[in-house]
């Protein structure tokens, strides 16, 4: 079982005590959380740090909740997004998971399912990254058979990062 | 039946189911806080049973917390049952300044609401005899697609005036390009039906309701 000290979570909220209090309860769970009050917030803290799953309020003012998902998911590559919403519908769920939201759950939601939820969501990113390095990894093995020189391979190697973007 | 008929019931039903959801939306997120804190605090007791212990200040907080959100969900729920009763009448009589109260409140639960505020020019009450749930559709429509419209925050102001012993003016100030307030007929229907004039003007919106229909 991973480490909850290891995940690092961006909450996105624009009610303040909600925020607050889930904030808090997940950091008493370990995890490493960073909260952004509105959408455009979340996109300035999300270029400035890397985060392994972001959870995001549907309705909030100026950029709503799957307007951010679409952002997120396209600037960064293996970030595990969870829903929150008040309003769920069977509509917006399917549409957010179109999107690439990896769970959607309705408040007031149980917390312990939110804890599953987020441990299945960093499994999976971990997942996608390993696949993404093993591909990287194959195709720098072609490289090395396929006799290139020196110079290129090295600057191939340089790329094999953790592949965030 | 005709068309316009059939289409103001629509637009009525309509109008109720969407206030609803927002005041259905606004409750879960009180409850979802209550959820939230109170399980805060199971998870501080906890805490304190492997030797962190809870400060007196922190759980004064937490329970303040709680009882500041109960009563914000009261005031929603307060809202919620002067906007039901709304329709015990159809016509009856009405104090202008509550009603656009009552409007204020409702479209507070809009996520892009931004803030407004409401003016009575006159020292008198303005009191008319209409359809309370009719006005406050259009009133409610106008407010949210200028908030649909504008920036976050922005702040509107509502004045109530007397025109002339037969008419008081619903004054909307700061509105975005009237023209678009009101972009489907069956808000002229509604108007029509309580006699109701609606003159748009640039950055300008103004509802002349008689006093009697």
């Amino acid at each position: 079982m991973t480490s909850n000290n290891t995940i690092k979570i961006l909450l996105v909220d624009d009610e303040e005590k909600f925020l607050k209090t889930v904030s808090e309860r997940l950091s008493i769970k370990g995890f490493n959380v960073t909260t952004a009050s509105s959408g455009d917030d979340a996109i300035t803290v999300a270029k400035k740090e890397k985060f392994d799953i972001a959870i995001l309020d549907l309705q909030m003012p100026g950029i709503s909740g799957d307007e951010l998902l679409k952002i997120l998911k396209s600037n960064h590559k293996f970030i595990e997004i969870i829903i929150l919403t008040g309003h769920a519908t069977l509509e917006s769920a399917v549409n957010c998971t179109k999107l690439g939201a990896f769970g959607y759950l309705e408040k007031p939601y149980d917390f312990d399912k939110l804890l599953v939820t987020l441990q299945s969501a960093y499994e999976s990113r971990l997942k996608k990254k390993f696949e993404n390095n093993q591909n990287r990894i194959n195709e720098i093995q072609k490289m090395s058979l396929n006799s290139f020189s020196p110079l290129s391979l090295l600057e191939a190697l340089s790329q094999f990062e953790d592949g965030e973007k | 039946m005709n068309q316009s008929t059939e289409l103001y019931k629509y637009e009525s039903l309509a109008f109720f189911g969407e206030v609803n959801a927002s005041i259905s939306h606004e409750l879960k997120n009180v409850m979802a806080i209550i959820s939230e804190t109170a399980g805060l605090l199971g998870d501080l007791a906890d805490l304190a049973t492997t030797g962190n212990p809870v400060s007196p200040e922190s759980l004064k907080t937490h329970t303040g917390s709680i009882i500041e959100v109960i009563q914000r969900g009261f005031d929603t729920i307060r809202q919620m049952n002067r906007f039901s009763h709304s329709i015990d009448n159809p016509i009856t009589e009405v104090n202008l300044t509550e009603l656009i109260d009552l409007v204020i409140n409702l479209t507070s639960y809009l996520r892009f609401a931004g803030k407004t505020n409401v003016h009575n020019c006159d020292i008198s009450k303005p009191v008319v005899k209409t359809s309370p749930f009719i006005l406050q559709t259009i009133i409610y429509k106008a407010l949210e697609t200028h908030y649909k419209n504008g920036s976050p925050g922005e702040e509107t102001v509502i004045s109530v005036c007397s025109q002339d012993k037969s008419i008081w003016r619903i004054i909307f100030s700061k509105m975005n390009s009237g023209k678009h307030l009101f972009p489907d007929n069956s808000i002229k229907t509604m108007a029509e039906a309580i006699n109701l004039k609606i003159v748009n003007s640039e950055g300008r919106l103004e509802l002349d309701v008689p006093i009697a229909i």
